[in-house]
């Protein structure tokens, strides 16, 4: 039901100017030596935030690249020494990771090394993934108005790990209760201006959005231990084929129709609420598009390139100078971080940026009257950006 | 005079208000009034700015600069111009729309911060994971090292032939006890910590290595091209020196904790691993050249010992420079092996010095050591 008291998300971005931008940040960033990257990223940022409009009214990032650039040097400092001792430490332990394991003790022991290494890393994952979504609020402003979270990283940090652990505990059947939890704990400390978001619902409620992850699960399981029984190959490929496709969209499936309950039982203040309708296969379809027009135009270069390449290195034999091939392997490396660099824009105006258009023209601000009363809030210095989360490298391309 | 509507925010609540706004730009005002504001507001066009990188073609969102807190030092009003004569007019003559306002004392900080990052990064990298690894170096059981020492062996055997498989190891019976009666003369009076596996891999290239776990691979160029056999026992200790001082496992373990921390600082951005590799490689040669000149030390220490001149040792040096010269010119840093003219020096002052020498192995054990691979 639409009313005119309510909002609908509106996205004017286009995808010639976010490739602009994108390729002209990540060149500066490569001959910059990575310096860049910190400004690179809070202008991807502040373009997709200002082409999120509601009610006319485009959205503000207003995050710094000198922030970004400061906060990652403090945690360069507390990373540098965490980092280095521990790998040193795992690597000294896990020498026979290099030799082929043969006894199915050695393999327990790697594995278990494997997940040791991750377990230590967890909690400040945890801990610079809270932070960084703290930054963000706290950077992003609309109507003027900023929105904000509490502190809470730590606690954040380690209820995360409980429920991790306790996700792995329960191979899984327990992650709608860690996924609530936690967005939970992170709604409830959110603010936009002096109105408090708050998370309602119930855990159990999201057992419904995982069914087709349990559909995916049995096809897989019957179809395996059907073609085991009848002892058929093609049985045991089209099961497993059909069971994991199936798993991997029910996974999206859960995640979309996840954030639609989220949204649906969120409010802002005491008389606005939200509406999140994205739909799975909409999203599925822009990533297979995306994916193929990007698969084509690289197809394409290289088609070309190699032709070129492979001509230059025959006349390059002939002469059989040290100096030109030198010239010709820099030339060589220059090319292919090009291509990098284009793989990164494209990824971004062709899948990241569609995307984020669906998710904001699906979604809606029900009971905009109350917006007029909320006031600002106060601002928030010092938060260390996400120096963390950036050096952990937490949080994709922006 | 310019007149447009627009739409205003006064940073104070997320109340909308529409706006009239004028352009005088014989003043050099920007003011806009409406029903909700109460007084007009004008904004001085100095103080102008436009947010950055916003979509072109719509509404574009202006905004005030001021000094305090605020991290990109402007006002929190904001005020929206639809696109149009007004708003183009505005972009062409406001004078500092685009400045970036910083503020004051940053850069002090910046240096601040980047001094302290750098010398944590620094401290890490040169004195506190080489010292870690010396010291778990020492710890690491023989058998694991010696494991350790068969995979790098195995991987210098598929880098030279591309063939995992290929058996590369040279087994002539007489070239084989030629080679252990030379280990034998080096080792004689030394007391060893490792047992010494030795090989001679049949493959052209000048070169020798020495693996962890006391595992030494000779390639068959080298004994191809030496002099005699004093200079592929001067190599051949200069190897022994590295395995005594642990150097190959030494240096994976610090590359086990330099790596991530040089991957962490250096970022993701694309092509990030290739200036990483660079690094590393950069970090590599000079705890390399260090450790080479320890192994020289070592090197004419057991010829000494074994009463074998280090004139071979020399001659071998002297080749590495003739072929250096041919070849292109590497970087100084990028060689892991020190300027061969010092070490060549060195060895020549030490052969000088030498009393009674005699050849490290008789004429017909050579001959036999130079059909190894046969």
């Amino acid at each position: 039901m639409s009313t005119n008291n309510d909002i609908h998300g509106q996205y004017r971005g286009t995808r010639g100017e976010l490739f602009h931008l994108a390729i002209v940040t990540t060149i500066l960033t490569v001959i910059t030596l990575g310096i860049y990257r910190f400004w690179a990223k809070t202008r991807i940022r502040k373009y997709i935030w200002s082409s999120a409009v509601g009610d006319g009214d485009a959205f503000e990032y207003t995050g710094t690249g000198l922030e970004e650039f400061l906060g990652f040097l403090v945690a360069v400092v507390v990373l540098a020494i965490y980092l280095g001792v521990i790998q040193m430490v795992l690597f000294f332990f896990g020498l026979s990771f290099v030799a082929e394991p043969t006894t199915p003790a050695e393999v327990i022991m790697m594995m278990s090394l494997l997940y040791l290494n991750l377990l230590a890393l967890l909690p400040l994952i945890f801990y610079a993934a809270y932070r960084a979504r703290r930054y963000k609020m706290a950077r992003t402003r609309w109507r003027g108005v900023r929105f904000g979270m509490e502190q809470g990283a730590w606690g954040y940090a380690l209820r995360a790990s409980g429920y991790t652990i306790l996700m792995i505990v329960s191979i899984g059947l327990l992650a709608p209760l860690a996924n609530f939890k936690l967005e939970k704990y992170m709604i409830d400390r959110s603010w936009y201006g002096d109105a408090k978001f708050e998370q309602h619902g119930k855990w159990t409620k999201l057992y419904g959005a995982m069914k087709h992850i349990f559909i995916g699960l049995t096809v897989l399981s019957v179809g395996i231990g059907a073609g085991a029984a009848m002892e058929s190959e093609a049985m045991l490929a089209i099961g497993g084929v059909v069971g994991y496709v199936w798993l991997v969209v029910g996974g999206l499936y859960y995640r979309v129709h996840s954030m639609r309950y989220f949204f649906a039982n969120r409010t802002l203040g005491e008389d606005i609420a939200f509406k999140a309708e994205p739909r799975t296969w909409d999203l599925l379809k822009i990533a297979l598009i995306g994916g193929l027009i990007i698969g084509a135009i690289l197809l394409a270069i290289m088609a070309v390139g190699g032709l070129g390449m492979a001509g230059v290195m025959s006349m390059v034999a002939q002469s059989e100078s040290f100096a030109l091939m030198g010239l010709i392997g820099f030339v060589g490396a220059v090319l292919y971080v090009l291509l990098l660099v284009l793989v990164g824009a494209l990824t971004l105006v062709f899948i990241l940026q569609p995307m984020i258009n669906h998710f904001v023209t699906t979604f809606t601000v029900q009971g905009k009257d109350a917006l007029g009363d909320i006031s600002q809030r106060a601002a928030e210095t010092g938060v260390d950006a996400e120096g963390f989360a950036d050096a952990l490298d937490i949080g994709g391309a922006f | 005079m310019l007149e447009a509507a627009g739409i205003y925010f006064d940073g104070v609540s997320a109340a909308k208000h529409h706006v009239d706004v004028r352009l005088d730009e014989a003043t050099g005002y920007l003011s806009f009034e409406g029903q909700s504001i109460g007084a007009p507001q004008h904004w001085r066009l100095e103080e102008l700015r436009l947010l950055a990188d916003q979509p072109s073609g719509g509404w574009l969102t202006f905004t005030r600069h001021i000094s305090g807190d605020d991290e990109m030092l402007r006002h929190e009003a904001r005020l929206s111009l639809r696109d149009g004569v007004l708003n183009a007019r505005l972009r062409e003559f406001a004078p500092r729309l685009h400045k970036r306002d910083v503020n004051k004392g940053a850069g002090l900080r910046i240096v601040k911060l980047m001094g302290g990052a750098f010398a944590a990064v620094a401290l890490m990298l040169f004195v506190i994971l080489p010292a870690m690894a010396d010291t778990l170096a020492r710890f690491m059981p023989r058998d694991r090292e010696e494991q350790f020492g068969q995979v790098v062996i195995k991987q210098i055997s598929w880098f030279v032939s591309r063939d995992s498989d290929a058996d590369l190891s040279c087994k002539n019976d007489a070239g084989l006890a030629a080679l252990a009666k030379m280990e034998a003369r080096l080792t004689a009076n030394i007391d060893m910590e490792y047992e010494l596996n030795i090989q001679v891999f049949d493959h052209p290239m000048v070169n020798a290595f020495a693996a962890p776990g006391g595992q030494i691979v000779i390639m068959r160029g080298l004994i191809d091209e030496a002099k005699g056999a004093d200079a592929v026992a001067g190599v051949l200790a200069h190897e022994i020196g590295h395995v005594e001082h642990r150097d190959s496992t030494r240096n994976a373990l610090r590359a086990a904790g330099s790596a991530g921390l040089i991957s962490m600082v250096l970022g993701d951005f694309s092509g990030g691993a290739l200036a990483a590799i660079l690094a590393e490689q950069m970090l590599d040669a000079s705890y390399t050249r260090e450790a080479e000149a320890e192994a020289d030390k070592f090197a004419l220490e057991a010829l000494r010992n074994a009463g074998v001149s280090g004139t071979g040792f020399a001659s071998f040096f002297d080749y590495l420079l003739e072929q250096q010269s041919a070849a292109l010119e590497l970087p100084f840093y990028f060689m892991s092996h020190p300027p061969s003219q010092e070490r060549a020096d060195k060895a020549r002052a030490f052969a000088q010095k030498q009393t009674a020498t005699s050849s490290v192995l008789s004429a017909a054990d050579w001959k036999a050591l130079q059909g190894v691979c046969d």
